[in-house]
């Protein structure tokens, strides 16, 4: 019996670690995305530099990169040149800038600054990002025509990444 | 003025609307159970980052539009996953986690009752030497020769 007792108590003594050991390994910032293969959460919100508003539904029918980045982020700086280049590259693709955080003169000032060769939305009290399960910035969700979100990739893009996100999308 | 809709994709509000006390009672309650993203173990309740507080609007906002605890919940997990809920619900791998801790705690009770049990009921201990082992009958002849 206590064979028993040993036995059955070294298996859950086991479990327990195993589980607990499944979470030492994991980068606490990384959030797996439970949207990824779900519709991408519909909004509607003004562009930057002008009154208008966009409706992200309207971009149904082509792929879409969504960005959310902010001006006071750095590595937002890197993967913006990234981005333009992409944009002006891919015209079947839609680009779209969320910034969240932020304040509008200061998006306005960097864009003229460096450049913007997709329109940019502004996150009023970061609703966006919260549907979008956002957890800093930059991140970068890419939607097929469909309207589904295939890939989310936090921290700044590189070339080699988007090219490779795209060519998933893009042959669909 | 900025717009910003984003469809909810829930179900109609089940609750009746809050405001005032009640309202901000609650929220603090349900902000109290959600994981601040970019925090350290920090709820939104708690965290003053404005991601956090920002969450903690959208908390208020559906309390307000009636929305229950069980869909603000369902709300954020569905973009966050279930690592945005501090305490993990009874269900799937995260169950184990309920689990297995007070299945160890019974087993250790039910280990520790068995030895007590024995030790308690165990008979008086047998010499282990018969009595007419020489050994035996040599120490008793040294005694013997030894007493005055």
């Amino acid at each position: 019996m206590n064979r028993f007792v040993l036995s059955t108590g070294a298996v859950i003594t086991a479990a327990l670690v195993a589980v607990l050991m499944s979470g030492l390994g994991r980068d606490p910032k990384h959030i797996d995305s439970p949207l990824l293969g779900n519709a991408a959460p519909h909004f509607v919100m003004k562009s930057v530099g002008s009154a208008e508003t966009i409706d992200i539904a309207k971009f149904r029918g082509k792929p879409v990169v969504l960005n959310f980045w902010a001006t006071w982020c750095a590595p937002c700086w890197e993967e913006h040149p990234v981005l333009n280049e992409t944009a002006r590259a891919h015209p079947e693709v839609q680009f779209l800038g969320v910034v969240f955080q932020d304040e509008e003169a200061k998006i306005q000032d960097f864009l003229r600054r460096r450049g913007a060769a997709y329109p940019t939305v502004i996150d009023d009290g970061g609703r966006a990002a919260i549907a979008y399960g956002v957890g800093g910035v930059p991140e970068t969700f890419i939607l097929d025509a469909n309207g589904t979100i295939v890939v989310k990739h936090d921290g700044p893009v590189s070339q080699e990444q988007l090219q490779s996100y795209l060519a998933e999308v893009v042959r669909k | 003025m900025i717009l910003a809709l984003i469809l909810l994709l829930l179900d109609a509000p089940r609750a009746t609307p809050l405001q005032g006390p009640a309202l901000e009672q609650r929220t603090q309650e349900i902000a109290s159970g959600l994981r601040c993203p970019v925090c350290q173990g920090l709820s939104i309740a708690d965290s003053p980052s404005e991601m956090a507080v920002n969450m903690k609007a959208e908390v208020r906002s559906m309390l307000a539009k009636g929305y229950t605890r069980e869909q603000i919940e369902t709300y954020f997990v569905r973009s966050y996953g279930e690592f945005v809920l501090l305490e993990p619900k009874f269900q799937g791998v995260n169950a184990l986690v309920w689990i297995l801790p007070i299945a160890a705690l019974i087993l250790g009770a039910f280990a520790v009752r068995r030895v007590l049990r024995k030790l308690t009921a165990a008979p008086p201990s047998q010499p282990r030497v018969s009595a007419d082992d020489p050994d035996l009958a040599r120490v008793r002849e040294l005694v013997k020769g030894a007493t005055p």
